[in-house]
């Protein structure tokens, strides 16, 4: 459950400010992409993926995670907080 | 030429001079002595080294070497990242953090530690309670202390570090082979012996 009554009543902070930052927090998980790659080495390590998918998914992981970083790097700057 | 060094752990006090790849294309490891303390160093042109994947897996190395160089021997690491900016700086620490490393040292005398991660194989049907206290039953007896560390597939069911006696590694082992031929449903990855990472919690936060 989230909160956004507060965020509405600060200033200088549309709604759809808030939406956006809800959305990213939502979309670039980056959490959840940093334990896709340590699942990811550790299937190719057992020998479920090979080579090929390992590396292959590996650089999909890498991009999405350079997106994601990116992404919290511009709602940081405009500094808004999203209580969940 | 930069003085800096680079530390991988700290030992009992001995010599040792070893031929390795280590941190930022380091060649050699060797060791640095303080009173009853050695730490475990390479040259090294930063205080401040890239945490990239090829560095933390030579840092691994190195650990892991040592540990089982010459017949073995208990260390202490350091996590990653710890460069000293020349020999009296770190030997100002190893004066200051001398009580902490030899009790620590004493503590995980003649140990080490293994990894065990056991995954579902895929669209396996498994009761992941079921399968813990199995291996509580199998492993906890032949292991001093267990770490349970982070989840983070859905498909893994067990993600534990067991510190373990040198003398019992061998039944251990056999343990870990008896629990993986019982389960064709499960894969298991079992891993070490590592210097003791998760059973060590001392952090370096004075002037490096």
């Amino acid at each position: 459950m989230f909160i956004v009554d507060d965020i509405l009543f600060q200033p200088f902070i549309s709604i759809l400010d808030a939406i956006h930052t809800l959305a990213v927090t939502e979309m670039y998980d980056i959490e959840a992409i940093q334990n896709e790659l340590k699942e990811n080495q550790l299937l190719y390590e057992l020998g479920e993926r090979d080579e090929a998918e390992y590396a292959q998914r590996k650089a999909e992981l890498e991009a999405e995670l350079e997106t994601a970083e990116l992404a919290h790097e511009q709602l940081d700057d405009k500094n808004i907080q999203i209580r969940q | 030429m930069s003085d800096a060094l680079y530390v991988y752990g700290v030992i009992e006090s001995e010599d040792l001079d070893v031929e390795i790849d280590g941190v930022n294309g380091a060649d050699r490891a060797y060791t640095v002595g303080y009173q009853s303390l050695s730490a475990v160093v390479s040259d090294i042109d930063t205080v401040e080294p890239e945490r990239s994947d090829e560095n933390v897996k030579r840092h691994d190395e190195v650990l892991q070497t040592i540990l089982e160089h010459d017949g073995g021997r208990t260390i202490v690491p350091m996590s990653f990242g710890m460069g000293f900016k020349n020999q009296r700086t770190l030997k100002n620490v190893l004066r200051n953090a001398r009580p902490v490393f030899s009790r620590t040292l004493r503590e995980i005398d003649g140990m080490v530690e293994l990894g065990l991660k056991v995954l579902t194989k895929e669209d396996a049907d498994v009761d992941p309670e079921e399968i813990g206290a199995e291996a509580d039953d199998r492993f906890d007896r032949i292991s001093v202390n267990v770490v349970e560390n982070e989840l983070f597939s859905d498909r893994l069911v067990i993600n534990r570090s067991y510190l373990v006696e040198r003398a019992d590694r061998e039944a251990f082992n056999e343990a870990v082979g008896e629990f993986e031929d019982a389960h064709e449903e499960l894969l298991v990855q079992y891993t070490g012996p590592w210097a003791p990472y998760n059973f060590v919690d001392i952090e370096i936060t004075a002037q490096r």
